[in-house]
């Protein structure tokens, strides 16, 4: 019957969507496991970005300099070179006594490349704070980090909220480079019904589209947190 | 460890140059569909306008490295002979590709950013609405687009990286031969394309930053 309809065949020809069915499992768990993986990286991501930041607007010169070479050297160098040094020199570290395995050296290499972009971020927001509220904090008697954790930070944050958001879907897509070191994900299961099938069409379509997904799924989220946001601070 | 480093030098720089090579042909011609792009986007041409708009989200939505493969193999796999090109010419054309969304957002928000008045008040004078834009509005909008470009040309070299994927010899592909050669310099043959990488960006990204001192920054979501 089918080859009644041509049409149906090239449609085949092109993106067999058979096969697309045959491997939806190993697209979910890639989409699963990219979603895994940038989440953590958001994390560790967040926490050394926010160090950085603070670093950055440090009184002593020491501070502020470790953190200024921490983000220049990241944002002059890629992520791809980042991420096989991280995952070929970390474990030549004597304070580890194993490997590290893919998906650990995947995560920390990502999280200390957004780490310096969302420091830049933070850094902002926290310079954006009017001065008077950092003088009110410090006549009520608050130590520097009470006035960092209860006064400047909440509202800083709040503030960069939308570039924070922008910062994380460049993660989501930047952790699609962890698969060069073997991490299974989303970029990964194409890869794999690339070398299985050979049909690329499949494979890079089908990734796309998990990435769409995500993506869409994030601006959804970010235009919510900015209405919520934009109630409670703006 | 030396003659590890003078052995492999030549063959890193080699891949140097064809990363700026790449790099640069790349910025012209990105920074060119990115113009256009971004030129209708910022006039809202009807349905152009709206198309183009989904073109950016479709690629700022996917990695990189998808549109490679996508245009690496799946272009030549649908048998149009004028898509059958080389890994080179597949690589240029993804980045430029890559490349054009951020430009084009870069434009629109430099042309959206000068004040409406002053259309107005060229179109109030008499100028049509070409005038307007060649004499008023893009003068003062390119300048506002200098420092943006600058960030862009350090993200294009940074993703030229990505392109060793499918063959190219350009500088982390010349690494990963190198630390093929000499594994027990892995960390010294990635380190110093680290530092070619490091040499090639910082400085324009610190022109960047003396350039957003002077011509002021525009907001930009990247």
């Amino acid at each position: 019957m089918a080859e009644c309809i041509p049409t149906m065949d090239w449609i085949l020809d092109f993106y067999n969507y058979r096969v697309v069915a045959q491997y939806l499992p190993e697209f979910g768990r890639g989409i699963v496991s990219t979603m895994g993986i940038s989440l953590v990286a958001l994390v560790l991501s967040l926490v050394i970005g926010t160090l950085s930041a603070l670093m950055s607007l440090s009184a002593r010169a020491v501070l502020r300099n470790i953190a200024g070479g921490y983000i220049s050297v990241i944002r002059s160098t890629p992520l791809l070179i980042q991420i096989y040094l991280i995952y070929f020199a970390l474990p030549a570290l004597p304070l580890l006594d194993r490997r590290l395995t893919e998906l650990e050296g995947g995560i920390i290499a990502l999280g200390l490349n957004a780490g310096a972009f969302m420091s830049e971020i933070i850094r902002a927001g926290i310079v954006s704070i009017e001065r008077g509220q950092i003088e009110g904090a410090m006549s009520v008697g608050m130590t520097y980090l009470q006035r960092m954790r209860h006064i400047i930070l909440p509202q800083a944050i709040a503030r960069v909220v939308p570039p924070l958001l922008g910062q994380s879907a460049v993660l989501i897509k930047d952790s699609s480079l962890v698969s060069f070191i073997g991490v299974f994900e989303l970029f990964g299961a194409g890869l794999t019904v690339l070398n299985e099938r050979l049909m690329p069409n499949e494979a890079f379509l089908t990734v796309a589209a998990g990435y769409l997904a995500i993506y869409f799924l994030m601006s959804v989220f970010s235009s919510y947190a900015q209405r919520k946001l934009g109630g409670a601070y703006a | 460890m030396f003659d590890v480093i003078r052995s492999t030098m030549p063959f890193l720089v080699q891949g140097l140059w064809i990363t700026i090579q790449i790099s640069f042909i790349v910025i012209v011609i990105g920074s060119l569909i990115g113009f256009a792009v971004g030129m209708v986007r910022a006039e809202k041409i009807p349905v152009l306008s709206l198309v183009l708009g989904g073109y950016i989200h479709v690629l700022r939505g996917t990695p990189f490295l998808v549109h490679l493969y996508v245009v690496y193999f799946l272009l030549p796999a649908t048998k149009v002979s004028w898509l059958q090109f080389e890994a080179f010419t597949g690589a240029i054309i993804a980045l430029s590709l890559y490349t054009s969304t951020y430009v084009a957002e870069i434009v629109r928000a430099a042309i959206e950013a000068v004040p409406r008045g002053q259309t107005e008040a060229a179109r109030s004078v008499g100028m049509t609405k070409l005038q307007c834009l060649r004499h008023i509005v893009l003068p003062q909008a390119v300048k506002m687009m200098i420092p943006p470009m600058g960030g862009i040309y350090v993200i294009i070299i940074k993703g030229t990286s990505i392109v060793s994927v499918i063959g190219i010899a350009e500088l982390v592909r010349a690494g990963e031969h190198a630390a093929q050669r000499h594994p027990s310099f892995l960390l010294v043959i990635y380190g110093l394309v680290a530092l070619m990488y490091f040499l090639y960006c910082y400085p324009i990204l610190r022109l960047t930053r003396w350039a957003e001192s002077k011509l002021g920054k525009v907001d930009v979501s990247l």
